[in-house]
């Protein structure tokens, strides 16, 4: 067993149950305004697209104080003519828990993996209760790839604008890609599909008294997946709409948590990536479209301003962590005035590599290294801005693939440097 | 009886002399085994602190940049070792004067001894101070830089000379070294800092100080925001 400890009113409950094919997960914090439209969603995604299979939905929250347990546990959707099939459904099952551990997303999907687990589900997922925008066949999309073909973890691929995700596209997608070898082009989405031999193996991975418990879980659970050989896929979903988040959330707190995580990472799986040369594609389920470009508001002076003062300000943590000649390069770019300025894939590449030494031998604090990290991201970003402001969303797609392809080829200098 | 009187007190300093000589040799004995140990320590731990990774410790914690700021610019392990190396010879240079078993001297022993923990604990309040003072002023600067204040670097100062100081004050007090002189001088310059700046930063810097607590104040309206989501 996994060690976990369920609620015991949980427990009785799933040994009620006895046995179950799939499991969705909703991990939950204050969500009761979005939480119910969620749940109906999922009920209606199991009843319409697998409607012989035994299925419960686990709603993992935090103790929220507004409700949200009590709108799961009061959402009807027992009705199948409500969802439009005609044959005949299994019910679909609801449990209500809290979770156990140090607060967080993490902890709140170990208590739906050790569920999932002991009800011996074949096939899982997981979706954020923010959101807004999920149909019914979102979980087609992440439950059937393990029912239908067999495979292990279902990443998502969302629609998005092409200047949404710029950690995510600048250095979480193309550093993962280059150092696992498969292109997983959304690892840190909120929502995926999993079977249940991987979410065992999550549970006996040593990790939930870490930081993953508290954040950083989705690239944790997408890296594992892949380094440890789980057959991966993704799943587009469409458009991603949810709650706004809080729009005081800093950006350096975010950065921070992040790249920590996929650093960490690094750390742990340096015997797998060190081997691994390329990169290639993973199966997509799903019917991928284009989307209209919106004018966003972008302010770039303000970027390139931060970028500006971290070249004439921070040369103490720079030095530490950046090689002499891309310290240089970097300090060279300060010249270029705002409408010129371009920082190039390659340097950039450097950067993020040369960030990853430092902070695996640790030459400051860790949260300091990486905050220090803020300016060169927005200077890298205001540059990404520029170059695409003209740019279609396949040619945006084509920048951001360029720039992975350039992680690949100096991934062999990350290699000797990390010896 | 000149001759006698003369006889006498050449007798009683060659007397006291050979009394005395024992306590002389003893001090010299204690002088070179002191010397020796004191080599002996630093050879060893210039041997084993490296080897110990005592040096990236001190590059990671900051005690190196603390050291380098002093002024030490060797490498820590090799500060340490002298440093070592010289209480040892302090220690037997005490045991030394003591083994003369001059009153004077042996008063000055047990001072010096009662003195030492004072001074072990004042320089661990400097080292202690050096690191704190480090910290804040990169965290300051980092964070002011990213925030895109105008006046990182000088905040940055302020926060490590303000920290550095407090714990020089505390080192001076635990010595002893004037400690009413030292509590007043150390309230009154940081009143007289505080307030200044306060004045300086409202009078001259109305305008930056307004615009500050503006932007802190006021909720972040549409044209603030960027249309960018990082993650």
């Amino acid at each position: 067993m996994s060690g976990v400890l369920l609620d015991p009113r949980v427990a009785e409950r799933v040994s009620e149950l006895g046995t179950a094919e799939l499991v969705v997960g909703i991990p939950s914090f204050n969500n009761a305004p979005t939480i119910g439209h969620v749940v109906r969603a999922v009920a209606a995604g199991l009843t319409k697209h697998f409607p012989g299979r035994r299925a419960v939905i686990v709603n993992s929250d935090g103790g929220s104080g507004d409700g949200t347990a009590e709108v799961v546990a009061a959402a009807d959707f027992g009705a199948p003519e409500a969802i439009l099939v005609s044959h005949p459904v299994d019910p679909v099952y609801k449990l209500v828990t809290p979770y156990h551990g140090m607060p967080g997303k993490g902890s709140a999907l170990r208590t739906i993996f050790a569920i999932a687990e002991r009800l011996g589900a074949h096939a899982c997922a997981v979706v954020d209760s923010d959101l807004r925008s999920i149909t019914p066949q979102w979980i087609e999309l992440l439950l059937g790839p393990q029912v239908e073909h067999g495979f292990d973890y279902v990443a998502p691929l969302y629609l998005r604008h092409k200047y949404d995700g710029t950690i995510t596209n600048s250095i979480v997608y193309p550093l993962t890609r280059s150092l696992y070898g498969r292109d997983v082009r959304q690892p840190i989405g909120g929502e995926f599909g999993f079977s249940g031999r991987l979410a065992s193996h999550y549970l006996r991975r040593p990790v939930w008294e870490t930081e993953v418990a508290r954040f950083g879980i989705d690239i944790w659970m997408t890296t594992t997946a892949v380094a440890d050989g789980f057959r991966v896929c993704q799943s587009f979903l469409g458009a991603k709409i949810h709650d706004p988040k809080d729009p005081g959330a800093d950006l350096a707190a975010m950065l921070v948590q992040v790249v920590s995580a996929v650093f960490d990472l690094m750390e742990t799986y340096h015997e797998r990536w060190a081997t691994v040369q390329g990169a290639e594609a993973v199966p997509l389920f799903g019917f991928p479209h284009g989307v209209g470009l919106e004018p966003v508001s972008v302010n770039v002076t303000r970027m390139l301003g931060i970028f500006a003062q971290g070249v004439r300000d921070l040369g103490d943590p720079w030095e530490r962590a950046l090689a002499p000649g891309t310290l240089s390069d970097v300090a060279a770019l300060a010249a270029a005035d705002d409408r010129g300025f371009c920082f190039p894939d390659p340097l950039w590449v450097r950067v993020v590599h040369d960030f990853a030494l430092a902070y695996r031998r640790g030459v400051l604090p860790r949260e300091q290294l990486l905050r220090s990290l803020v300016p060169l991201y927005l200077g890298r970003t205001a540059s990404f801005v520029l170059a695409t402001a003209e740019s279609r969303a396949e040619e945006v797609e084509a920048a951001i693939q360029a720039l992975a392809d350039e992680f690949v080829r100096q991934k062999a200098d990350l290699c000797d440097r990390w010896r | 009886m000149l001759n006698e009187v003369i006889r006498t007190t050449l007798v009683e300093f060659g007397d006291r002399v050979r009394g005395f000589a024992p306590n002389v040799v003893a001090m010299l004995v204690v002088l070179l085994v002191g010397t020796l140990a004191a080599g002996a320590v630093r050879f060893a731990l210039a041997f084993l602190l490296p080897r110990l990774g005592v040096d990236r410790f001190a590059e990671r914690s900051g005690l190196g940049d603390v050291a380098r700021r002093a002024g030490l610019t060797r490498q820590p392990s090799r500060t340490i070792s002298l440093a070592a190396a010289w209480v040892v010879l302090a220690v037997f240079f005490l045991l030394a004067v003591a083994a003369l078993d001059v009153r004077v001297a042996v008063d000055l022993v047990s001072r010096a001894f009662a003195w030492l923990p004072h001074l072990l604990v004042a320089v661990a309040l400097l080292l202690a101070g050096g690191l704190v003072a480090g910290f804040a002023r990169r965290s300051v600067l980092i964070g002011a830089v990213n925030a895109g204040l105008p006046s990182a670097r000088l905040l940055s100062s302020g926060a490590h000379a303000a920290l550095f100081v407090l714990f020089a004050a505390m080192a001076l007090e635990e010595v002893g070294l004037g400690q009413r002189v030292v509590l007043t001088a150390f309230a009154i310059s940081f009143g007289g800092v505080v307030l200044a700046l306060a004045l300086a930063f409202g009078l001259a810097g109305k305008e930056i100080a307004r615009e500050s607590l503006e932007r802190l104040l006021r909720r972040r309206g549409p044209e603030d925001e960027d249309g960018l989501k990082h993650l």
